[in-house]
């Protein structure tokens, strides 16, 4: 089985990237998010909301089917299954994102706001120069848990096809006799990557003195 | 007179730490003793060796004449007849003070729930609580909990009430609420122990004032004539300095 | 875009999504109710006296937080028949779901324990009340309170990941989704419908939980 690490490595990589680009565009998304629930029109917010409770009430997995199946129905075009994936893994992950991104707007306190507003500083200049930066701090120590939470929710991919982590595990099971040790690895790669992540983002969390213990622990998955 | 507790050579250690360092005492019912001296030189360490809180490692201890040490039956009989009172007050939050006050008599002492909650309402009207029956630990003053818990140690009929520094937790403005309770009780013949820094309170109310430094029993004897002239050396001092 | 969205013609698919909702359904409740078992052992085990124990627990917490459940069912399935079990799909999802829910449920559950001050212990001890009295009158009542909504969300998280029992070809929601798609090619029509039982089974918990949570606990925000 030796002769396989390779291959798995090179797939943990693949993993790795899939889950890193699912996770910006869930940032970016959820930023959005977060920043359109800032307005004050009722229906907008709503909205918003909206789609955060629909996207934390289903399984991703169907989601995953949706995008990988339905929408080239849909819309006539073909959608490999690594885009399929990214697109799954981000609408996901911007979910709970806009949250996070939330809960970081909101610790910024009043004063900081009236402070810039006394200042003369419009809207985008506060967020930029006075909101973001004092924001980030809260949010990045959360952020690590969602992108773990994207990385084991990554293995879904599989199902559809893309060959990243855990179909390339069943692939060398295949090739290797069908025992379970082959699984087992792949548990260990898997649990590895996430726990050494994990560890830099309590490693974040003492460094920004944020001793957040975040309940918006993402899903199981 | 008859006697209630005997404390005989009590050591009790934390790791390298000796906290009480032999201390041997004798209490008769109806005496009111009052353990004063510096912090953190085991006067509450000492309650809670009597109740089996903490475990001891040298010494005996005797309850009514039942040995305590050691033995998970005998500590648990005596909880059943020794009230404990909290410098935290430690009540029970899910539950109303009504509640707190029925729950042992009703589950440890297994009484029936109609005569426990007569004899509670009893006394909250002792401790002049009468209104804040259904109230939550989390609605009520530091002053009124700490009355809800003197009535909730009464409530199972104890032969010894133990107060740990009962009011050092209250504001100044209450603190006088809960003596006036505690003065109350003394003067029905309770036997009480309190670990307390209320000099005044001692001196008028205790029949014997202990003083410990460092784990031993320095100087006991009558409160009032302690407060006014100790016999040993750090006994004056300690009284001088907060009794002024 | 040549495609109208007609409910119509998946209805005839609809016998087969009850036994599927009702698969789902199961799992879930089975699972819930196990790794609360489980879960309550770990978490005991993490406040054990013996350092092996604990490290025990806390290794266990670990391993299901941070390896996929997928791989986790994989484990479970094709594992079994090595060990001479053989395991019906249902089982072998069940025991996978488990195990990984029971994870979360280990630290939703300690959080709860450590919440209680040690002076309640302290307290109820002091009444003469014995180990179980004091664990159910006082402990239980004060842990319940704080687990109560974690509770609620990981219940929400072990019916949304019943859908990966899929991968181990059980029949519930998600696979009807596919089957059904896939030989109707009524994508749109399948992932609407599943995706209303989803809601509906997430949101009825959640509802479920703040409704009998106002009945259970009628002081509100304790202090």
């Amino acid at each position: 089985m030796i002769q396989y690490w390779p291959l798995m490595l090179k797939a943990a990589g693949t993993t790795l990237w899939l889950s890193w680009l699912a996770m910006l565009l869930g940032a970016f998304g959820g930023t959005a998010l977060a920043l359109l629930r800032q307005i004050k029109f009722a229906p907008l917010r709503w909205a918003v909301i909206g789609y955060m409770e629909f996207f934390r009430s289903i399984p991703i997995l169907i989601v995953l089917f949706f995008v990988f199946y339905g929408v080239p129905l849909l819309l006539e075009v073909d959608i490999s299954p690594f885009v399929a994936a990214t697109l799954a893994l981000a609408l996901h992950a911007s979910a709970t994102m806009s949250e996070v991104v939330a809960a970081g707007i909101a610790s910024v306190g009043r004063g900081q706001w009236e402070a810039a507003a006394a200042a003369g500083f419009s809207w985008p200049q506060t967020m930029r120069h006075i909101i973001a930066p004092q924001a980030l701090r809260v949010i990045l120590p959360p952020s690590v848990g969602v992108f773990i939470t994207t990385l084991k929710e990554s293995s879904l991919a599989s199902i559809i096809g893309y060959i990243e982590l855990t179909r390339t595990g069943l692939l060398v099971r295949d090739a290797t006799g069908g025992g379970f040790v082959p699984l087992l690895a792949l548990g260990a790669v898997y649990f590895v990557i996430n726990y050494a992540i994990s560890q830099v983002g309590a490693a974040l969390e003492r460094r920004l003195h944020v001793g957040r213990r975040s309940d918006l622990v993402g899903a199981m998955a | 007179m008859t006697e209630i507790l005997a404390l005989d050579g009590l050591v009790k250690r934390f790791g390298s730490r000796t906290i009480l360092d032999g201390i041997s005492l004798n209490v008769s019912a109806g005496e009111i003793v009052c353990f004063v001296g510096p912090s953190g030189t085991g006067k509450s360490t000492l309650l809670r060796c009597i109740n089996g809180l903490e475990d001891i490692q040298g010494g005996c201890i005797s309850f009514e004449g039942q040995a305590v040490q050691g033995n998970p039956g005998a500590i648990r009989a005596v909880r059943k007849r020794i009230g404990m009172i909290f410098q935290h007050f430690n009540l029970y939050p899910h539950l109303t003070a009504l509640q707190n006050v029925m729950l042992a008599p009703v589950v440890v002492h297994k009484e029936p729930r109609a005569e426990v909650e007569a004899r509670a309402r009893t006394l909250f009207d002792k401790v002049r609580l009468a209104h804040r029956i259904n109230a939550y630990p989390s609605e009520m003053s530091g002053g009124e909990q700490q009355r809800v818990a003197i009535a909730r140690a009464l409530c199972t009929n104890p032969h010894l009430l133990m107060f740990d520094e009962p009011t050092s937790a209250l504001d100044p403005e209450t603190v006088g609420d809960v003596l006036t309770v505690m003065r109350d009780l003394a003067l029905e013949g309770r036997t009480m122990l309190v670990v307390t820094h209320e000099i005044r309170f001692a001196a008028d109310v205790g029949t014997r004032m202990v003083f410990m430094d460092q784990g031993r029993i320095v100087e006991q004897g009558d409160p009032r004539a302690m407060v006014a002239g100790a016999q040993t050396e750090r006994a004056r001092k300690f009284l001088g300095t907060i009794h002024g | 875009m040549g495609y109208s969205f007609t409910l119509r013609t998946i209805y005839p698919y609809f016998g087969d999504l009850w036994q599927s909702a009702l698969n789902t359904l199961l799992l879930s409740l089975l699972a819930i109710v196990l790794s609360i078992a489980l879960g309550a052992l770990v978490a005991l085990m993490r406040r054990s006296a013996l350092r092996p124990v604990r490290v025990l627990g806390a290794a266990y917490v670990e391993v299901m937080r941070n390896t996929p459940l997928l791989v986790i069912l994989y484990l479970v399935y094709f594992a079994a028949p090595e060990a001479g079990l053989r395991l019906s799909s249902f089982m072998a999802a069940l025991v996978g779901l488990t195990l990984n829910s029971a994870g979360y449920m280990a630290e939703i559950l300690r959080a709860g324990l450590i919440a209680v001050p040690p002076g309640q212990f302290e307290a109820a001890q002091s009444q003469g009340m014995s180990g179980a009295q004091v664990l159910r009158h006082v402990v239980f009542p004060q842990v319940f309170r704080t687990i109560y909504a974690p509770l609620g969300n990981q219940v929400i998280a072990v019916i949304l990941a019943s859908s990966l029992a899929t991968a181990v070809a059980l029949d519930e929601v998600a696979s009807w989704m596919q089957t059904v798609g896939s030989s109707s090619f009524r994508f749109f029509e399948t992932f609407v419908v599943a995706a209303v039982v989803y809601l509906v089974l997430c949101q009825s918990v959640n509802i479920a939980r703040i409704l009998i949570g106002r009945k259970l606990f009628p002081q509100g925000r304790r202090a």
